[in-house]
């Protein structure tokens, strides 16, 4: 298998052991920014390491001590990897109020662990007008005094826009490997390319950004799949990774991801911060995107299933995925929606339930297959 | 065994009238010719400054879910593709905005009428939903006003200012616009002078809550929110909370309690009230010689009437409720909330905490082992978590809820034995 | 001449069909399945052959369907039970658009078009309520079984509620109301009425498109389909042996798949 694909698949496949290691050998804080919108910029422009958490692979066992078993995985996840000490090479936990659960973990985390830095940020709906505008950059500069407090360090105008010039790279050499996959559908498995973004996720920036072009070199030798097979969109999987078994599934079923809405994936690297006098700003106007649709932004003037239908024309799906974590609220009061308009507009839809605990694929693979089947025929 | 009975009080009987009164106002709104909005959280009191008819959403669970509709309604949401885990008032109100335009049969009194305005009070992110999917399904304007809860108190300003621009800069002129006149301040001065009254008058009930035994309950106050809350600015909330403080207060004097013949355990409440299942736990609660006293949630409305200022400024002081002198944001998240608890344990004389884990809302459930660890540490009284809901019937067991109090009976009597 | 099989490895049996090449039944099996489903399916078929006095090597095409259809070595293809229900139910009704079955462990509900295509499905396999186990569950709570259940619910005369989703909790319910003093024919009835209502969920999630066919094993329970017809307010289209409609849709199919391969 290629070099850096490799790479990739091996610091997904053990985030732990590569954060202790990066921590041992580098002198610099690293700290763990919870899903989906922190502005990671600010923190790399103090000088430490932005790190996206991430769901574990095991089942949850001190976690439910804390947290109910009818939450979404990465909560009862993290908490559980927190308790268990696999996260100690976090200096800091940043965490925002994305949903009803985002909002009650620093709560727990701060009556259970000892973490030098702990922080809470309120960004807000993105209703339209002043109010909401200036109070999104007050809370960003409160936070960039914050992070400056605990980093020692200063963040300029310069060093955040250079931080931010940084990112907008490796969002580009992400758009790029999108680009390759949906020139060469089946060139790039569905489980390799969350593991690409994923490690953008995890590494330093600018070592990803090394990594990701080499990574295009090889990816660009790669032939597409010889057979045709069923073009189909996967959206959803807000703030998590599912288990890549599913991934697997859905091709070995004759289908073929040739693009995707989800957050390791096309999400985490959507819309460039633009690079001006004022860089926190900048930041703010990311967050007030509309574009990719966010449930947990309360926007209810933009349409999801638009963006969703758009991007299923732009590379000629004939099906949509919804990889629907279980538990998350702003995924489930949305799919009626999705899923009426989409039935209304005659364009084939399955769901797909994902859980955090091991679940039989029994389930997901009649309701997969059955899918293809009624696209392609028996 | 000691059978024990509640004694029901008088004066609650006439909440009855009221709140029906409210929402036959409201359901036949738009056959007056009047303007109606739609509410989550505590942003209902603008519209009312309009005279709009104008719904709250936890309101209405309460009243569905009270007149026996609330799976009915949640059964059409399900069947209009909402699924099982979604937050339950959310699904209330697609069910019900589903059965009005279709024309489904549901409970004539549950019915409302689709409104011309939804007021988003995000004090819970997930309470925009509704608005977002009422705008998505029926094309209602949205006016959005985003209340974070401060999880320290220097955040405070900061989001009292955020609510104060939202409200002047958006929600008031979007209320001008709907209702093609200028803002009635004066109202909403008169509304807030009778809520301070009113909230007045239920903090000496409250004071009466601290004798032994308590002259009420949970279960009590539970239905005398209202008046504080969405029944707020109504004249006649003056003299009900005046009878109901006479009656509390003759009780005291008569050591008359809620329970007879004795209250044996103080309990305090965290998380929603069980709407609908008011009388199966209050049952459950009675004949265990339980009584719940005080709670995060039902006692977040206007803990401070003393600091509502109606004049000159009615927006300010009504932010100012929310935030800085008030509870329903600063007791939303633990952080602010467990000092408040601890305090209300000692100062109450809790035997035991009840943490009402609802299945579809993560708003509360997320502190509860932790807030019952903090307790036991420094209050030492136990406490249990119980699983269920606010609506759905589907999610509440029986057999779950009398093991955990028993369960939490053992652990009282525990501690009761080890200290005499 | 030549014959075609379908197998439809179920949680709880094993149902074959063969079929002949005008489309016509010559024999069905049912069999519990037990936990071994290789062996099963031998078996179940090796039973469908000797009574329609044919040998193995007489079978063109066979199809496998149901939770065990991957297990089925000597099968030529797999197809999952929506497709496989959808061909059985046009079978025996070509005019039907809504296809409901209820099943061992999970319930779904099918739209199908005029050629016993799926169209669009909703299925609730999450957990056992609403599905045959939920009813198995709730006759061993009674002290009775599937078929004195079934007729226990015709004789309720009140009407009581088992609200539970959860099938424990509403095994709980079910003691308790009896121990309360309710009697076995309300509690049947309302058993009945739990399933109803959970299954018209799913079929509003798609919508009720007349005829509408029940297969599934759990359609031969006349308490259930009467539950089910008065919930949904129409007249359920049941085949004589609705549980092979699965097997029989497979073999269709592996008609289908022999006759355009020729």
């Amino acid at each position: 298998m290629a070099d850096q694909l490799n790479k990739c698949i091996q610091i997904t496949g053990d985030p732990y052991g590569y954060l202790a290691e990066w921590k041992k050998q580098n002198n610099k804080k690293i700290i763990c920014c919870y899903p989906m919108h922190v502005p990671e910029e600010l923190v790399h422009a103090a000088g430490m390491l932005p790190v996206v958490a991430w769901r574990s692979n095991e089942p949850v066992t001190l976690g439910h001590s804390h947290i109910p078993p009818y939450n979404c995985g990465l909560t009862r996840s993290f908490i559980d990897d927190l308790l268990k000490d696999k996260l100690n090479f976090f200096d800091g936990v940043v965490i925002y109020r994305m949903c009803l659960q985002a909002q009650g973990l620093p709560f727990i985390i701060g009556q259970n662990v000892n973490l030098p830095y702990l922080e809470y940020l309120s960004l807000p709906a993105i209703y339209p007008g002043l109010p909401t505008r200036d109070f999104l950059i007050k809370e960003l500069e409160r936070f960039k005094a914050s992070l400056e407090e605990f980093s020692g360090r200063k963040i300029t105008a310069e060093a955040l826009n250079q931080s931010i010039a940084v990112y907008n790279k490796n969002r580009q050499l992400l758009s790029k490997i999108y680009e390759i996959r949906r020139q060469k559908p089946g060139a790039v498995k569905a489980r390799e390319l969350m593991a690409i973004v994923q490690s953008s996720m995890l590494m330093p920036k600018e070592e990803n950004n090394q990594l990701l072009e080499e990574l295009i070199s090889e990816l660009e030798k790669r032939e597409p799949a010889s057979q045709p097979k069923i073009r189909v969109i996967v959206y959803g999987g807000l703030c998590q990774t599912p288990h890549l078994d599913i991934l697997d599934l859905i091709e070995e079923l004759g289908m073929e991801v040739v693009d995707d809405d989800l957050y390791v994936g096309s999400r985490y690297f959507a819309g460039d911060v633009q690079i001006t006098e004022k860089p926190v700003e900048a930041l703010a106007e990311r967050y007030l995107a509309h574009t990719p649709p966010c449930p947990t932004k309360g926007d209810y003037a933009t349409d999801w299933t638009d963006y969703i239908i758009e991007m299923a024309d732009k590379n000629q799906a004939q099906g949509i995925i919804s990889l629907l974590i279980k538990f998350c609220p702003p995924h489930l009061c949305y799919y009626p929606d999705i899923k009426n308009k989409l039935a209304e507009r005659g364009i084939p839809e399955v769901l797909i339930e994902v859980e955090h605990e091991v679940i039989s694929l029994g389930q997901a693979r009649t309701r997969l297959q059955t899918f293809a089947e009624i696209i392609g025929g028996v | 065994m000691v059978q024990y009975k509640p004694n029901r009080l008088e004066t609650t009987k006439l909440i009855g009238p009221m709140v029906d009164k409210h929402w036959a106002e409201l359901r036949t709104a738009k056959e007056r010719g009047e303007k109606v909005a739609w509410c989550s959280g505590p942003m209902f009191i603008f519209p009312y400054a309009m005279g709009m008819k104008c719904h709250f959403m936890a309101g209405y669970a309460a009243y569905c879910a009270g007149r026996g509709a609330g799976d009915q309604v949640l059964e059409i949401a399900e069947a209009e593709g909402d699924l099982i885990d979604s937050c339950s008032y959310h699904k209330l109100h697609m069910g019900m905005a589903a059965a009005v335009k279709k024309g489904i049969p549901i409970k004539e009194e549950v019915m409302l009428p689709l409104p011309d305005l939804m007021i988003t009070g995000r004090l819970c992110p997930e309470m925009s939903h509704y608005a977002e999917g009422m705008y998505r399904r029926m094309n209602i304007r949205v006016a959005g006003v985003d209340t974070p809860p401060p999880a320290r108190e220097e955040d405070i300003p900061a989001f009292e200012e955020f609510c104060e621009r939202q409200i002047r800069e958006d929600l008031i002129p979007t209320l001008e616009e709907v209702c093609g006149k200028p803002f009635d301040y004066d109202k909403l001065s008169e509304m807030l002078a009778i809520l301070k009254k009113t909230a007045s008058l239920r903090n000496e009930c409250w004071e009466y809550t601290k004798h032994r035994p308590s002259p009420w309950t949970l279960w009590d106050y539970g239905v005398s929110i209202a008046p504080v809350f969405y029944l707020m600015g109504k004249p006649e909330t003056i003299p009900y909370y005046e009878k109901l403080k006479a009656e509390l207060a003759y009780r005291v004097e008569n050591n008359i309690g809620a329970i007879s013949p004795e209250e044996k355990y103080r309990i305090y409440w965290d998380g929603w009230l069980p709407w609908g299942f008011l009388g199966k736990f209050s049952r459950k609660f009675t004949n265990l010689g339980m009584v719940p006293i005080v709670g995060r949630y039902p006692w977040e409305f206007f803990p401070h009437p003393e600091t509502i200022e109606p004049e000159p400024d009615p927006v300010k002081t009504f932010v100012k409720q929310v935030y800085s002198n008030g509870g329903l944001a600063r007791q939303n998240l633990p952080n602010l909330a467990l000092p408040q608890i601890h305090q209300w344990i000692d100062e109450y004389k809790i035997d035991g905490l009840v943490m009402f884990s609802s299945k579809t809302c993560r708003m509360w459930n997320l502190g509860h082992p932790d807030v019952i660890n903090a307790v036991e540490k420094k209050n030492g009284i136990p406490g249990v978590v119980i699983e269920g809901d606010m609506v759905d019937s589907r999610m509440i067991s029986d057999a779950q809820i009398d093991t955990r109090l028993g369960a939490l009976m053992e652990m009282m009597e525990a501690r009761k034995s080890r200290r005499a | 001449m030549g014959y075609f099989a379908g197998i439809d490895l179920g949680s709880l049996c094993t149902k074959v069909v063969i079929l002949d090449m005008g489309k016509k039944i010559k024999s069905y099996t049912i069999l519990r399945s037990g936990a071994v489903y290789k062996g099963v399916a031998e078996t179940a078929l090796n039973e469908a052959l000797s009574k329609a006095g044919l040998e193995f090597k007489d079978l063109r095409y066979i199809v496998s369907t149901g939770y065990g259809r991957t297990r089925v070595p000597f099968a030529q293809k797999e197809v999952t039970e929506i497709s496989c229900h959808a061909r059985g139910a046009n079978y025996f009704c070509p005019e039907v658009r809504t296809v409901i079955d209820i099943g061992g462990q999970d319930s779904k509900v099918i739209h199908v078009d005029d050629q016993g295509r799926p169209v669009r499905f909703v299925m609730n396999d999450k957990c056992a309520a609403g599905t045959g186990r939920f009813l198995e569950v709730m006759a061993g709570a009674l002290g009775v079984d599937l078929d004195e259940m079934s007729e226990l619910s015709f004789q309720a005369q009140e009407l009581i509620e088992v609200s539970s989703m959860c099938t424990v909790f509403a095994e709980s319910e079910v003691i308790s109301l009896f121990a309360g003093g309710y009697k076995k024919q309300e509690i049947a009835a309302a058993v009945y009425r739990s399933i109803a209502r959970r299954i018209t969920g799913l079929v509003g999630q798609l919508g009720l498109k007349e005829k509408v066919a029940m297969t599934g094993g759990v359609a031969k329970s006349k308490g259930m389909v009467r539950a089910l017809e008065e919930k949904l307010g129409i007249t359920l289209i049941i085949a004589e042996e609705p549980q092979i409609a699965g097997a029989l849709g497979a073999a269709l199919i592996a008609r289908e798949k022999d006759v355009s391969s020729a």
